[in-house]
């Protein structure tokens, strides 16, 4: 019975190291979680910034360009019906337009970025390629922070379920108490019950262990 | 017959004044312990917090450099339009680009200033330096931006590190204890054998938790 004791309060001190050890690595990856989940929101809103201001700087180009053209094909008209001084008032607006579309090109980030940057004027920026960058760190983010939480409930169901051995292990202890003071006759049956419930903490820790 | 139970007696009261010793000692311990993850816990709750503070100034500061930015591209590219309609030869378009360089670019420039009026937060591509200007409105909230959640976080690792090590020593004790407290209660020949066991975990656990308060007082320059 002296080594069942032995053996049940060595097996009580394993099983609270790991206990601990389990809750201290659940701590971890909530804490590595929510400073992910913090960082993801960052992540976001400076990409909602950014792409706010290229697009916007992408449609202001757009919009300027049109306006100028417009005013270009208006002043040929008033050429045709001879306005001359419509022809130079639209000449000079669709210069001016045009003035402001090639300023705002060469800030474009979309239209000078070699990764998105149009061939040619004739088509438009990799917007999917942009978007795709633009979004990758937030992903990256996003999947760290979910690793993280599977990790904290995998740890944390850890730690749970030690806590239950070490009750039933307290349990086997009570028995071994009973068993020491009853009398001889019942020793070896209440030595055989603390037996069985050391057995089961044993399998319950080892099944731990291992998944 | 009186010697004996005399030297039982003694060594009831030796087993006692053990027993009082290794329980107040496992309580020490065990304070210890909570105490260590208590630390950790309230780092992990400071780098978090730090984590928060730190992040809204970095949102507010890109929200602000983008806006920044925009009020700079309308303001190059108004300027631009602007320097168009006074190399005219209209003298009206010239007056109108007056009247507007006057009223309407000041206020412009003034909310550009200094993406839009500083040459050098234009980027080689020719794109303005959002993250220079970003960078610049960090350095202006140095009790914001230079927290660092991470430190908080190491230190916060040293703590669990440090209470993972020292459980094993309040385990021990708390061994030592249940193996004295087995002595006092047993009649047999054994007894002293079991006391001697008892005493030997204690010991081993003492010197443990020691080392571990020792070793890691080393590895934090001092911080208990």
């Amino acid at each position: 019975m002296l080594v069942l004791t032995l053996l049940n309060t060595v097996l009580i001190a394993v099983v609270s190291a790991l206990q601990v050890d389990a809750n201290i690595r659940a701590n971890q990856a909530n804490r590595d979680s929510q400073y992910a989940a913090v960082q993801f929101t960052g992540s976001l809103i400076q990409a909602g910034a950014r792409s706010d201001y290229d697009l916007n700087t992408y449609s202001v180009l757009i919009t300027n360009t049109q306006e100028a053209l417009v005013a270009e094909y208006s002043a040929l008209q008033q050429q045709n019906i001879n306005d001359q001084q419509g022809f130079e008032a639209l000449t000079l607006e669709s210069q001016i337009y045009q003035a402001r579309a090639d300023r705002v090109k060469s800030l474009s980030f979309l239209m000078n970025a070699p990764a998105y940057a149009p061939a040619s004027d004739q088509v438009s920026p990799n917007m999917t390629t942009y978007l795709s960058d633009l979004n990758s760190y937030s992903l990256e983010l996003v999947q760290k922070q979910n690793d993280a939480s599977d990790a904290y409930h995998h740890w944390n169901n850890k730690s749970d379920s030690y806590v239950a051995v070490l009750t039933v292990l307290a349990v086997a202890f009570f028995l071994l108490g009973v068993a020491q003071m009853t009398q001889p006759s019942l020793r070896s049956l209440f030595s055989l019950f603390a037996t069985g419930v050391i057995s089961i903490g044993i399998l319950w820790t080892l099944i731990l262990l291992v998944f | 017959m009186e010697e004996p139970k005399k030297k039982d007696f003694r060594l009831e009261v030796l087993i006692a004044i053990l027993i009082a010793l290794v329980s107040l000692t496992t309580a020490l311990a065990t304070w210890r312990t909570a105490s260590l993850g208590s630390k950790a816990g309230d780092l992990i709750f400071k780098g978090l917090l730090d984590a928060v503070k730190r992040q809204a100034a970095a949102n507010e500061d890109w929200r602000r450099a983008y806006q920044e930015a925009g009020y700079a591209r309308d303001y190059l590219m108004t300027i631009d339009g602007l320097i168009v309609q006074e190399n005219s030869t209209d003298p009206a378009s010239q007056e109108h680009a007056a009247q507007l360089r006057t009223y309407l670019l000041t206020g412009m420039e003034s909310l550009a200033t200094p993406l839009g009026t500083d040459p050098s937060y234009l980027a080689p591509q020719g794109w303005l330096d959002v993250q220079k200007r970003f960078d610049e409105l960090e350095a202006q909230s140095p009790d914001l931006s230079s927290l660092d959640p991470l430190a908080s976080f190491s230190l916060a690792d040293t703590y669990f590190s440090e209470q993972r090590w020292l459980v094993l020593g309040t385990i021990l004790i708390a061994v030592s204890l249940f193996w004295l407290g087995l002595s006092q209660l047993s009649h047999l020949r054994s007894r002293i054998l079991i006391l001697v066991l008892g005493i030997t975990v204690f010991g081993i656990g003492l010197v443990w938790s020691l080392g571990v308060e020792f070793v890691f007082f080393i590895l934090r320059a001092g911080v208990v």
